[in-house]
């Protein structure tokens, strides 16, 4: 490895991470801790700590999320290991539906699930207003929320689990079975121990998603307040924005526990070795014993899911849901008499974004794997503490950090980019930290010692060898910021509002047609828009990984 | 194309262990390469002839120390600007492009003319047997056809200095053999000065002008691959190159030069380079061919084991404790094992190292 201060086009570049990383990941985090410590006379304090205990509703908060995150994650873990199980191991047909299931939760607004809740089980729900005939059903509340959320976030368990299950030599199991095992008593002693790190692994990944998830808290919590959404009522509701930081700050403790324990005592304890290559094709499971009970479970979850979501292109084309059922575009007239500027606002701010994070993250994936420099760990964590930040936090210390010199952003639509670029950067990195591993150091000296420049190594060898990634990072980037609403919903302004946000009001006000009609236009959006950019790089021969 | 010298002065290198001890790689080298030279550093895994390479071709800054090519001082300079081309050990061909393209790619990075540098690359594949590949991929290729292409790629950029990461280790043995007198026949047609890495001893006798023995970091022995197999600087290198029987002696009358040595309780003439005191005790090399075995007159030994190798018959022969390699090529009657035998020891092949 090089010295970096032979090279200073990458000194440069170093520099320049570390400043954009300082600026907008730990200076807005030490914005919330500093308001949060720092009374109004500008001593310290822990006043407003003590004032948020002392309001037993604030205990009840953070023992409803830590209750909430906890019970979310048990069933999304174990709902994410049936269908990981049902893909790597079973013979079944529809298995290209759980790719859908995967994708869905990441294309649409992130209290898409809510909607549809409210609208099958609400106070004129479909299924407990018009089939069964209760008349004051409350969807609102914890089994609401819980429900929604374990249904929008078990496709993360899903994806880590079935990862590393494909990953199992099939030569172990077979030993296993070679010593007379039965098929229960391998999957006890062989399958399910290879895989518990795998396991703690999602159950982390989806505790940090459930306490920081903030839009289906708000749509669907009722009286069942969070602190990701408690945050928010604090600072903007009641405007005691020292109360909100202490929250803030409470909130940020639990999610980088969670992501410290994650990635570095979980994280190292994989058993599988990830190769790159799977050794040999299973033999995949035919028993009808195991794979009718896991298939129908599966069949009846996934159909289950893919009725939620139709139903959000289904309301925003009748009446009055719940009351009314006949066809009608006139949600969608309302949405376009009230102008399409937070339409085209997202998606040009999306599309702006998108660029500069996949050209950063690969940067940044680049600088991890292949360099050696003074604050390199430094880089990565921060970098990837950005994922696990919850983004009322981050929203909350973008206003706290940008309202007044040396950066003033508030209102503008740079604040609100660099809040999509700095929470999406993540998994552009992991991405192409991941396809960098694969990819032999020597061939990058070669062309260095060919004459290349770091510049020109960069650009000529690195990013077409990664480009896939690359891509994958871009077009997953532009989806995020599309569907982002818990920190951008601090930023958002009368010059910039954004479709998320306003898809909130809009159910917030009750008129869950026009939300379900701008849900709809997004998704559309983000399909045609990510649909264009596949089709064009398949034309160039890049395939771009599913998210 | 001018070839240069290669100069390395007090050259160290350490790497950080973590919370742990320092690992010294490099500790202390100093060397020349004459311009044109195809010098070969050898060694063990983990002797540090790899780092001492890449700190050479700029991929690791020394520690202490300075590094010359053609008499500039390149210690600070990247391997970008520097006039050395490496072949890797897996190749490093960019997978992304084709022969034709990788070839062609420091050239264009020295933003030579289109006509130019298809003139380069075309002459380039044609030296190295790849005339009509152009447009394939490396993975379109063997393991040889790559190897070349490697070549090529590097000695298209007529540089002062090639190195070689062992090129070779990726081949198969009959391959490798072939791909040695191919490598030295390009180097010495481009009269390049060449430096070569390798662990195989074989590799590095057959092709060096120079081997440069390295053990620990630090330099055994620099010579011609005769100097290094007949007279051994040291009890590694003896050990290291070829097979050695390491015998304690006492060294009996000393003279100038030369002297009496008694050796498996018989006299040997030997000559050496150190002088020899009276009564002192030294290490002797003996190589395994240096011994014949026969029905009577020597050194009684037991035959303990006995390999019939094809073009020779290998034995383990038994000597008061002591267990001596003996190998006779061409050899007219076999001995088996437990045979009484008696050594020859042919005294001018004899090597004293000090211990």
């Amino acid at each position: 490895m090089q010295a970096v201060r032979r090279d200073p086009v990458l000194a440069g570049t170093i520099a320049i991470v570390i400043v954009s990383l300082l600026l907008f990941i730990v200076w807005p985090i030490y914005a919330v801790l500093k308001e949060s410590f720092i009374s109004q006379q500008g001593l310290f304090t822990l006043d407003y700590y003590r004032e948020a205990f002392r309001q037993s509703e604030n205990v009840r908060v953070l023992v409803n999320t830590l209750w909430i995150g906890l019970f979310v994650s048990l069933f999304s873990t174990a709902i994410g290991f049936l269908f990981a199980y049902a893909d790597a191991y079973l013979k079944i047909r529809f298995k290209s539906i759980f790719n859908i299931l995967a994708i869905l939760p990441i294309i649409s607004p992130p209290f898409a699930l809510s909607m549809s809740f409210i609208m099958l089980f609400g106070q004129r729900g479909f299924i407990t207003y018009h089939l069964l005939g209760i008349k004051d059903a409350n969807v609102y509340g914890f089994a609401g929320l819980a429900a929604v959320q374990i249904l929008t976030f078990f496709p993360i368990a899903y994806l880590v689990l079935a990862g590393l299950l494909r990953q199992i030599d099939p030569s172990y199991e077979e030993a296993a079975q070679n010593m007379g095992a039965s098929r229960w008593r391998i999957f006890r002693t062989v399958t399910l121990p290879l895989v518990v790190p795998g396991i703690a692994n999602s159950f982390l990944l989806v505790f940090i998603q459930t306490v920081a998830d903030f839009g289906n808290a708000m749509v669907i919590g009722g009286n069942y307040t969070t602190l990701a959404a408690k945050i928010y009522l604090q600072a903007m509701g009641n405007y005691d924005v020292k109360g909100g930081t202490a929250l803030a700050t409470i909130l940020l403790s639990i999610s980088v526990i969670m992501f410290v324990m994650q990635k570095y005592w979980v994280g190292e304890k994989s058993y599988v070795t990830v190769t790159g290559k799977p050794s040999r094709e299973r033999q995949l499971i035919s028993d009808g014993k195991v794979v009718w009970p896991v298939g129908l479970a599966c069949f009846f979850i996934s159909a289950f899911i893919l009725l939620l979501y139709i139903l959000i292109p289904y309301g925003s084309v009748v009446n009055l849901w719940g009351i009314d059922f006949t066809p009608t575009l006139k949600h969608y007239e309302y949405v376009f008499s009230l102008g399409l500027k937070p339409i085209i606002d997202t998606t040009y701010l999306s599309l702006l974004s998108m660029p500069i994070t996949g050209i950063l993250s690969m940067i940044i994936a680049f600088l991890i794997v292949r360099k050696k420099f003074f604050g390199r760990s430094m880089v990565e964590f921060t970098s990837m503490l950005s994922m696990a930040v919850p983004g009322t936090v981050i929203g909350m210390g973008y206003i706290l950090a940008y309202n007044g010199p040396p950066l003033v952003l508030t209102g503008t639509a740079t604040i609100i980019v660099f809040s999509f670029i700095f929470r999406n950067m993540p998994v552009g990195i992991r991405a192409g930290v991941a396809s960098l591993r694969q990819i032999d150091p020597a061939i990058e000296e070669a062309a260095q010692d060919l004459g290349a420049s770091s510049y020109k190594v960069f650009t000529s060898v690195t990013i077409p060898l990664i480009k896939s990634a690359f891509f994958s990072g871009l077009v997953y980037s532009f989806v995020r910021s599309m569907t982002a609403v818990s920190a951008v919903i601090f930023l958002v302004s009368a010059s910039y509002n954004l479709l998320t946000v306003a898809i909130m009001g809009q159910v917030d006000v009750g008129r869950i047609g026009v939300a379900a009609a701008y849900s709809t236009i997004l998704i559309i959006i983000v399909l045609a828009v990510t649909g264009a950019l596949k089709l064009i790089l398949g034309r160039m021969g890049i395939a771009v990984a599913d998210m | 194309m001018s070839s240069k010298n290669v100069l390395l002065k007090n050259v160290v290198k350490i790497y950080k262990g973590q919370g742990k001890k320092d690992v010294v790689a490099v500790n202390n080298v100093s060397l020349e390469i004459k311009a044109g030279e195809f010098v070969t550093l050898l060694g063990p895994s983990g002797c540090g002839k790899t780092t001492l390479l890449r700190i050479i071709a700029g991929f690791e800054t020394p520690t202490g120390g300075e590094v010359y090519i053609g008499g500039e001082n390149v210690t600070q300079i990247t391997p970008d600007r520097r006039d050395t081309a490496m072949v890797f050990q897996s190749y490093a061909l960019f997978p992304h492009l084709t022969v034709y393209e990788n070839v062609a790619y420091g050239l264009r990075v020295k933003k030579q003319s289109e006509s130019r540098i298809r003139q380069s690359v075309a002459e380039m594949l044609e030296l190295v047997g790849l005339t009509g590949m152009e447009s394939r991929y490396p993975n379109q290729l063997s393991g040889g056809q790559q190897q070349r292409v490697a070549l090529a790629r590097s000695i298209v950029m007529r540089p002062s200095v090639l190195l070689f990461d062992e090129p070779l280790s990726n081949l198969d043995a009959k391959l490798r053999v072939h791909m040695r007198g191919e490598i030295r026949r390009l180097q010495r047609q481009v009269g390049i000065t060449g430096i070569y890495v390798t662990h195989d001893q074989a590799e590095a006798m057959s092709m060096s002008d120079r081997i440069i023995v390295m053990n620990n970091g630090v330099v055994e022995q620099s010579g011609t691959p005769q100097e290094i197999y007949l007279t051994p600087a040291s009890e590694f290198v003896a050990d290291f190159i070829g097979m050695a029987n390491l015998v304690d002696a006492v060294v009996a009358e000393a003279g100038e030069g030369q002297g009496i040595i008694d050796l498996l309780g018989a006299k040997f003439r030997i000559s050496s380079r150190g002088d020899l005191r009276s009564g002192e005790k030294v290490r002797v090399v003996i190589r395994p061919e240096a011994v014949a075995l026969a029905g009577d007159g020597g050194i009684p030994a037991v035959v303990e084991t006995s390999v019939y190798m094809g073009s020779s018959q290998d034995y383990r022969v038994r000597i008061d404790g002591q267990t001596i390699s003996v190998v006779a090529y061409n050899p007219d009657e076999s001995f088996r094992e437990g045979d009484r035998v008696y050594l020859r020891i042919d005294e001018r092949k004899l090597h004293v190292v000090r211990k």
